[in-house]
Parts: C-alpha cells; sequence; structure tokens
C-alpha cells in the first residue's frame, strides 16, 4: 500500500505534471500580454489578406444587391469556434447594416441561432438600425449534416448570395458549400478548424483564413488592446513550443548517438527502472537505444506505477453486493 | 456528505418514476422560470455581470476538474482520506451531473429552431411566396417523421419491445419509420455525400493550375499524392519500371509510394501539426478570454 499525499493527484504523478505547467505558462503568457497591451503598447499584427477582403466583399455584394451568406460551422454546441466565428459575422454583419445590404445567418444547431439571434440584433441596435434587423435573417436549418448542406445549398443558389463567409467547423460538407457558391461566381472567404477541411477551402475559395489565423481575426478587425495582447500571448506560447521542440530533438539526437545509437542496461517500464534484455540472446544484458528510452520521451509520455494502492476506509453507506453472488457449484 | 451520490436517500433523491419526484422537478422547473423571470427584470447594466457569474461559475468547474489533485487508484465504496480527495470524489462524480446540462439545454433549444423553421415557411405556404410548395414538403415531411418516429419509440420502450427486434413483428408504425429514416433519409445523405466527389473534380480542375511557384509546388505534390494512392499507377512504376525494390534498397526511395510517403510524413504531417499547435492556443485563449469575461461581443468596426 502506498502512502502518497492526496496532493499527488492523478494527474500529477510521474511526469504529468508537465502538462498543467505548461498550461499555467500559456495562460501566464497570455494575461500578461493583455495587460501590456492595456497600458497602451502598439503591438503589431501582419497582413491577413482573407480579413482584408470582408470590406471588399460586401461592398460588392451591396452593388450587386444580393445578400451575404454567413455559416458559423457545424457545432454541435456553443464553443469558442462558433463564438469567434460569430464575432467576425457580427464585423461583416455591421458593414452590411451600414449598407443595407441582407445577411443569412444558417445555423446547424438550435443553440448557435438562437446566440446568432442575439448578437446580430445587438449589432443592428448598436447602429441605430434596430427597426431595419429582420429576425429571418438568422434561421436554424437542421442539426444533420447533409440536410444542413442540402439546404444551405438550397439558400446560396435561390438568394443568389454576392459573398459567402464559411468559417467555423466544418468536415465533408466543405467543399459542397465552397463548389455551389463558385457556381454563382459568390466571393468566398472562409476558415475551417479542422485541418483536413483547410485544403478543401484552399482549392475552392478565393480567401482561406488558415489555423489560428481565425481566431486572430477580432483582433485583426478591432484592434482592441485585449485581444492584440491576447495575440502577442499567443505567438510566445508558440514560441515556447517551437524551442521545446528544437531541445528536444537536439536531447535525443545526442541521447541516442549522432552517427550509431549507443546502448542501455536500464530501461524505464510502469515507473520503475528494470534491467534491459539482450534481443539477440534474449538474457539479462544491454540493448540499442530506443525513442521510447530517450530523456525528453520519458518526460512528455508519464508512466503509472503498476498496481498502485491507496489505504482507504470502506464506505458504511456503499451498496453491499447480494450475498447469492458467487455461489458455489 | 456526497450530493452527488444518488444511491444514499437525502433530500436530493428520489425514487424514479415516483410521485416525488416529478413533484421535485415541477418545483425545479418553477424555480427556474421564477429565476429567468428575474434575470430578464434586472436592469440593463447587470446584465453584463450576471452573464459573468454564471460564465465564470461555470468554467469554474472545469479548471477546478483539470488542476485539483484527483484521487489517486480511487475504488467506490472507499471514503476519501481527507479533504483534498473529498473535493476531488466530489468533482469527478459531478462530471456526470454538470455535462448533461448541456444536452438539457440543446433539447430545450431545440424548440426554438424548429420555430423559426415554421415561422419562415408557413409564412411563404400561407402567402404562397415562390416556391412555396417546397416549403410544404418540408412542414409535411417534418410532422410525419416525427408522428412515425415518435410512435416508433414509444413502442420500443413497451412490453413487447424485444419483439420489435425482428422485421417479422413490425407493424405500419415500424415500417413506416424505417422507410422514412433508413430507407430515404440516410439514402439522401449517402447521396448528398457522393456529390462531394464531383466537387472534387470540379475544384481541382480549378486549382492545379501553375499559376505561379507555390500553385506549381502544390500542383506537383498533389499528383504525386493522389497517383500514389492508385494501385494500377503504383504497379506500374514501382513494379514495373523500378523492378519492385525492397525497403533495404538504395532506389526503393525513389519509388513513388516512398516519395509519397516521403511528403506526408515530412511536409504534410510537420505542416498540420504546427497548424493544430496555432489551434489549440488560439482556443486556450479564447475560452480564457470568455472565462474571465475579457471578450467584448459585437465587433466594433
Amino acid at each position: 500500500m502506498s502512502d502518497l499525499s492526496s496532493w499527488r493527484g492523478e494527474q500529477y504523478l510521474d511526469s504529468a505534471w508537465l502538462g498543467p505547467l505548461f498550461t499555467v505558462i500559456l495562460v501566464v503568457f497570455i494575461l500578461v500580454n493583455i495587460k501590456r497591451a492595456g497600458k497602451g503598447k502598439d503591438l503589431y499584427i501582419r497582413r491577413i489578406n482573407g480579413l482584408n477582403a470582408i470590406d471588399e466583399a460586401v461592398g460588392r455584394a451591396t452593388e450587386m444587391g444580393r445578400p451575404v451568406l454567413m455559416v458559423p460551422g457545424l457545432s454541435d454546441n456553443v464553443n469558442a469556434v462558433v463564438v469567434q466565428a460569430l464575432n467576425i459575422f457580427s464585423y461583416v454583419a455591421r458593414i452590411a447594416a451600414r449598407f443595407s445590404n441582407p445577411i443569412l445567418i444558417c445555423c446547424y444547431n438550435a443553440a448557435i441561432y438562437t446566440v446568432g439571434q442575439e448578437v446580430i440584433r445587438d449589432v443592428y441596435n448598436q447602429e441605430g438600425l434596430g427597426d431595419k434587423y429582420d429576425p429571418d435573417s438568422v434561421r436554424f436549418i437542421s442539426d444533420r449534416q447533409f440536410a444542413f448542406a442540402a439546404g444551405v445549398s438550397g439558400l446560396i443558389l435561390r438568394e443568389r448570395a454576392a459573398a459567402t463567409f464559411l468559417m467555423g467547423d466544418f468536415y465533408a460538407e466543405s467543399l459542397i458549400f465552397a463548389e455551389t457558391a463558385n457556381s454563382i461566381g459568390a466571393i468566398q472567404v472562409a476558415s475551417s478548424t479542422q485541418i483536413t477541411q483547410t485544403p478543401f477551402f484552399i482549392a475552392a475559395c478565393d480567401y482561406v483564413l488558415i489555423g489560428d489565423e481565425f481566431y486572430a481575426a477580432s483582433a485583426y478587425l478591432t484592434r482592441q488592446p485585449v485581444l492584440v495582447g491576447s495575440l502577442v500571448g499567443q505567438d510566445w506560447s508558440k514560441i515556447l513550443i517551437a524551442s521545446t521542440i528544437t531541445l528536444g530533438v537536439l536531447m535525443n539526437s545526442f541521447q541516442m548517438g549522432l552517427f550509431s545509437h549507443g546502448t542501455i542496461t536500464e530501461e524505464r517500464k510502469d515507473a520503475a527502472y528494470k534491467p534491459t534484455t539482450d534481443p539477440t540472446t534474449k538474457q539479462p544484458g544491454p540493448r540499442p537505444i530506443s525513442l521510447e528510452d530517450t530523456f525528453m520521451s520519458n518526460l512528455f509520455n508519464p508512466q503509472t506505477e503498476k498496481d498502485l494502492k491507496i489505504q482507504r476506509e470502506p464506505d458504511p453507506n456503499a451498496p453491499k453486493k447480494d450475498a447469492g453472488e458467487g455461489g458455489g457449484a | 456528505m456526497n450530493l452527488f451520490l444518488q444511491a444514499q436517500p437525502s433530500f436530493w433523491t428520489a425514487a424514479s418514476g415516483s410521485s416525488d419526484l416529478f413533484l421535485k422537478m415541477a418545483i425545479g422547473l418553477a424555480l427556474a422560470f421564477v429565476l429567468m423571470f428575474v434575470i430578464m427584470k434586472a436592469p440593463a447594466q447587470l446584465r453584463r455581470p450576471i452573464v459573468f457569474v454564471f460564465t465564470f461559475i461555470s468554467g469554474l468547474f472545469y479548471v477546478l476538474l483539470y488542476f485539483w489533485p484527483a484521487p489517486v487508484a480511487y475504488e467506490k465504496g472507499t471514503l476519501p482520506r481527507d479533504f483534498v480527495e473529498t473535493v476531488g470524489v466530489t468533482l469527478k462524480d459531478g462530471v456526470g451531473i454538470v455535462v448533461p446540462i448541456t444536452n438539457v439545454l440543446t433539447a430545450f433549444l431545440l424548440g426554438l429552431g424548429v420555430y423559426s423553421v415554421l415561422r419562415i415557411h408557413l409564412r411563404k405556404i400561407f402567402s404562397t411566396q415562390k416556391d412555396w410548395a417546397f416549403s410544404a414538403v418540408l412542414v409535411v415531411s417534418m410532422f410525419v417523421m416525427i408522428a412515425f418516429g415518435y410512435a416508433d419509440w414509444h413502442q420500443r420502450l413497451g412490453p413487447g419491445a424485444s419483439a420489435l427486434d425482428l422485421p417479422a413483428n413490425w407493424g405500419v408504425v415500424n415500417y413506416g419509420r424505417d422507410l422514412l429514416f433508413d430507407g430515404m433519409l440516410q439514402t439522401m445523405d449517402a447521396g448528398m455525400f457522393s456529390i462531394i466527389a464531383f466537387y472534387i473534380l470540379s475544384a481541382a480542375y480549378r486549382a492545379f493550375r501553375a499559376r505561379s511557384v507555390e500553385a506549381t509546388i502544390l500542383l506537383i505534390t498533389a499528383l504525386i499524392v493522389m497517383l500514389s494512392l492508385m494501385g494500377a499507377v503504383t504497379y506500374f512504376t514501382d513494379v514495373k519500371i523500378m523492378g519492385d525494390p525492397k525497403p533495404q534498397d538504395v532506389s526503393y526511395s525513389f519509388t513513388l509510394t516512398a516519395i509519397s510517403g516521403w511528403i506526408r510524413d515530412t511536409f504534410q504531417t510537420s505542416s498540420l501539426r504546427g497548424i493544430d499547435f496555432g489551434v489549440g492556443i488560439g482556443a486556450l485563449a479564447m475560452g480564457l478570454r470568455l472565462w474571465l469575461n475579457l471578450e467584448r461581443q459585437g465587433g466594433n468596426a
């Protein structure tokens, strides 16, 4: 029986503390830079073509007298991706409202529909155009993937959208949206958090926000200090991760041997060191070092002690097993 | 006392299907409506703090679940050793209660979604706008599916539910649900999925052009990877032309399969992981801003 302290939680055993520590460091980076930006420090963001094209796309739709269609992805719940998509769409809706251009937001989930309604209604009220807000501009289509795809494609074709914004979680239906909009000559700005769908958007859309350009969008468009600071904090985090990867590559290369692999006599299994077995003789002896034996591999792959047991008092209120269970033959 | 331990009788528990349970549910629902009414009547300047409180408490649960030391090797039927383990056990037990709250919310909100669909399409039908017939088809289909689906589900809860595993025991309702769902909806889903194959052709025809250096690189790598997925092509290039070299041979590195694998293992995988890192950190930052109420909605231009 182990007398491990209760403060040594399951998620902190062996080297598993590294994950929470990394998370805390990333959070500190983000919060520190939010504070720095709040002090008026001017922080640089590089040019993102897809976001510069928003004004152009909405202006084109206004000239053609055709609506702007937006899809906040196929998320099952209102999550960070959906909130960010709605942030970008509120910017688009604001510009469209100023030009009195109709918009259409097609929602996959009823929760997204209700949040989207409130966000867009607020945008119109802030612009002083509350009476021009059309509740049917934000609509729930379907929560089945291809029924949603069929519904949105039909809307794109019937309403002849001049600009489409596809941002959020997309799956197989991404190409259906992109190709349908392309068939009517709509200008398209897209972004998917699913990296498997990004290549489809790149092939079919005019502008694509790749990876965290999607999350940088609200900082880029509004230049709010909190958002810009958060973006810089994210960049610091990426530098930390890249440095860790570089350090890991160098350490592994030296530990395993630059020109030939070294040998080890002990290996780590179930959080304990045990003697190795020679692969040729099958007897205890040295064997060539592998990737799993390196320090960095053990650091990022924590192991649990086999048969770890902690002494605890039995719960008197716990339901007891029936007397008849496990009876004899 | 562990509030979430349903096996232990307390004020917060009631027997399944009992009138006590329904009474407590009704009281809970009434209190929820009262709370909703009070929040709706709150002054506008209190709206943001109220949202912040709810958001912060909801997020705090998951933050604590991640950081608070979870009991090591905890077995059911034992007592936590101290306060730290008690909190850890309570948090773990709470997951089963907190997570379904999202499902409950979604179920309520689905009603609003159905209302949105009906409002738009019924208006089209009654004012006979363009394409109103399609709206009629949608509304009729929705109610027919609801009717058959609910009736079939209700039958499968009854005493003869196990008999319905065999199609020979099906009635009109069961056949109807099967026809509507498996026969029509699933088939139409498959049809829509199949359209993607043709869209890939048209997208590739437009995109894979040597317009610039980057486009040329995209074209060449896409061609290599796509050709390597065709068995007939790899047989011709790797076996007939290259002589089917073994992996330990130097010439194996120049086969179509090896080149395609190298492109996927070096360029593609590392790029995708790099994008994943950025997206993950972006999501973390976004979640942090939402939790701490640092995110301003509305996107002021």
